[in-house]
C-alpha cells in the first residue's frame, strides 16, 4: 500500500517536472518569435523613413545620384528579405548604404542645419538603436532557447514540444567591426 | 506616499488613541488601505505631486524613442513618458507594475545630457520598472509608517494602561521602559531599514540598465554630470525622495547611513570596473 503512495508521487512529481521543462520551451520558442517580429517591425519602420530622408537629402545635393541609388536598392532589397539570415544580411547591407547617404549630408551645413533633417536624422538614429536592441533581445532569447535544447534535460522535451534550435541574427557590418577601442583611463 | 499616509493614521490616533485600545484593528486596516492605496496608484499621486506632465512623440520625439527603444531592449511595455518643470538634472520611475508605469525627467536633465547619456538615465529608470522597485519603495516606506504607529501606541498602552483590563494597579516599569526604547528605535530602524532597500536597489537598477543598453559608458557620464551639478529638485518632499535617480535632498541634512542613495562616486566606480570587463557578448 505504502509503496504504491511512494511510486504515485514519484509519478507526479515526474509530471510536474516534465510540464515545467515543456512549458520553458514553448515560452521561449514564443519569446524569440516576437524578438523577429519586433526587429522585422523596426526595419519596416526604417525603410518607411528612407524615401523621405532622400528626398529631402536630394534637396541639397541632387549630384549625390550614386549614393541614392544604393539607398534605394538597399531598401528594395530588404523589403524582400525573408527568413532570418537573409533579413540579416539585407539589414547590413541598408545600414552601410545609410551610413553612406549620412556621410553625404555631413559635406552639406545647410542640409545638416534644416529642421525636417534634424527630425529625420533622430527618427533614424533612434529606429537604428531600436534595430539594435530588437536583434539583441532576439538573439538572447535564441541563446537561451538553445542552451536548453541542445542540454539535458530540454533534449528530451524539444521534440514533443515542437521546438527547435533557432539561427542567431547576425549583421555583417564592417564599419562596425572596425570602431577602435579607445580607453584613456 | 508612505509618509503621508502615516501622518494620516497618527493624527487619527492622536485624536482617538487615547479612548481605547480597540481602535488598533481600525488603525492596522487603514494602514493596509494606505498600503493597497500607494501601490494602486502610485503613478497618479506621484505625478501629481510632481507636476510632471506626460508626453507622447509628437511633443519630445527624442525622449519618446529613448525610452522605446530601452523597452525594446528589455522586452517591458512601453511606459508613460513625463517631463517635469525643473531646473535641476533629475528623473524617476514610478506605477506598481510594467503595465502601469511612468518614467519623468526634468527639463534639467533634459538640457544637460545628450542623448547617449538620457539613454543610460532611462535604462536606469526602466531598470526600476523591471525590477519592480517602485512597487517595493511603496511598501517600504508604508512599512516605515507602520512601524513608527506601531512604537506609539506600545507606549500609549503602557503608559495609560490597557483600559479596564489593566487590574495589576499601574503599568509595569518595565515594559513602560521597553516600550520608550522601542518608540524610540523603532522609527530609526524604519527609516534606515527604507534608505537601505532603496539604496540596494539603485546599485541593482545600474546594472540592470547596463544588461540593457550593453553599454556603461552612457549612464557613467550621466551620473558624472549629475555629480558635477548642485543644483537640487525644488520640489524635495521627503516622501518622494528614494524615487528620484539622484537625491534631491541637500547633502549636509543627509549623512551616509540615512541617504536613500548609495554615493554617485560609488556608482560611478562601479560602471567604470564595468566598461574596463569589456562589452558583454553579442
Amino acid at each position: 500500500m505504502n509503496g504504491t503512495f511512494v511510486i504515485l508521487g514519484i509519478l507526479a512529481l515526474l509530471v510536474f517536472f516534465g510540464v515545467i521543462q515543456y512549458n520553458k520551451l514553448v515560452r521561449l520558442n514564443v519569446a524569440v518569435d516576437e524578438g523577429f517580429a519586433q526587429i522585422e517591425v523596426q526595419l519596416q519602420r526604417r525603410g518607411d523613413l528612407i524615401p523621405n530622408l532622400v528626398e529631402t537629402v536630394k534637396g541639397y545635393a541632387a549630384h549625390e545620384k550614386e549614393t541614392f541609388e544604393k539607398v534605394v536598392q538597399a531598401r528594395a532589397q530588404a523589403t524582400a528579405a525573408q527568413g532570418v539570415a537573409a533579413v540579416a544580411e539585407a539589414d547590413g547591407m541598408l545600414t552601410q548604404a545609410l551610413r553612406g547617404l549620412l556621410a553625404v549630408a555631413e559635406a552639406y551645413p545647410d542640409l545638416e542645419a534644416s529642421a525636417n533633417f534634424l527630425s529625420l536624422q533622430e527618427e533614424l538614429s533612434g529606429t537604428e538603436n531600436k534595430v539594435g536592441f530588437a536583434r539583441q533581445f532576439y538573439n538572447d532569447k535564441v541563446r537561451a532557447l538553445n542552451e536548453i535544447i541542445v542540454g539535458i534535460p530540454g533534449k528530451f522535451f524539444a521534440g514533443p514540444a515542437n521546438v527547435v534550435e533557432r539561427e542567431f541574427y547576425v549583421v555583417d557590418d564592417p564599419g562596425k567591426r572596425n570602431v577602435p577601442n579607445v580607453s584613456f583611463s | 506616499m508612505g509618509s503621508l499616509t502615516a501622518f494620516v493614521i497618527y493624527a487619527f490616533a492622536l485624536y482617538a488613541g487615547y479612548t481605547s485600545v480597540g481602535i488598533v484593528p481600525i488603525v492596522v486596516g487603514i494602514s493596509l488601505f494606505g498600503v493597497w492605496g500607494s501601490y494602486y496608484s502610485s503613478d497618479k499621486i506621484v505625478l501629481a505631486m510632481t507636476g510632471a506632465k506626460v508626453i507622447d512623440h509628437d511633443t519630445a520625439p527624442q525622449l519618446f524613442n529613448l525610452v522605446h527603444e530601452i523597452t525594446i531592449a528589455s522586452g517591458l511595455p512601453m511606459p508613460k513618458v513625463a517631463i517635469v518643470q525643473d531646473d535641476a538634472p533629475n528623473a524617476f520611475a514610478t506605477g506598481r507594475d510594467p503595465e502601469h508605469a511612468v518614467i519623468a525627467f526634468t527639463t534639467g536633465i533634459l538640457e544637460a545630457m545628450d542623448r547617449e547619456q538620457l539613454q543610460g538615465v532611462a535604462a536606469h529608470e526602466l531598470a526600476h520598472v523591471a525590477n519592480r522597485d517602485t512597487l517595493v519603495s511603496a511598501v517600504a516606506a508604508t512599512t516605515a509608517g507602520a512601524i513608527a504607529l506601531l512604537s506609539d501606541f506600545l507606549i500609549r498602552i503602557s503608559l495609560f494602561g490597557g483600559g479596564r483590563r489593566d487590574s495589576n494597579g499601574g503599568a509595569n516599569p518595565l515594559v513602560l521602559v521597553a516600550a520608550i526604547v522601542a518608540a524610540i528605535l523603532a522609527p530609526i530602524a524604519a527609516i534606515l531599514l527604507k534608505a537601505a532597500i532603496s539604496r540596494k536597489r539603485e546599485a541593482l537598477a545600474d546594472a540592470t540598465a547596463v544588461a540593457f543598453t550593453r553599454n556603461p559608458t552612457g549612464l557613467r557620464r550621466a551620473l558624472e554630470t549629475l555629480a558635477a551639478d548642485s543644483t537640487v529638485v525644488h520640489q524635495k518632499s521627503n516622501a518622494v525622495a528614494h524615487l528620484w535617480i539622484e537625491s534631491p535632498l541637500d547633502n549636509k541634512f543627509t549623512s551616509k547611513l540615512f541617504a536613500t542613495h548609495p554615493a554617485i562616486e560609488d556608482r560611478i566606480a562601479n560602471l567604470r570596473a564595468l566598461e574596463k570587463s569589456g562589452p558583454s557578448a553579442s
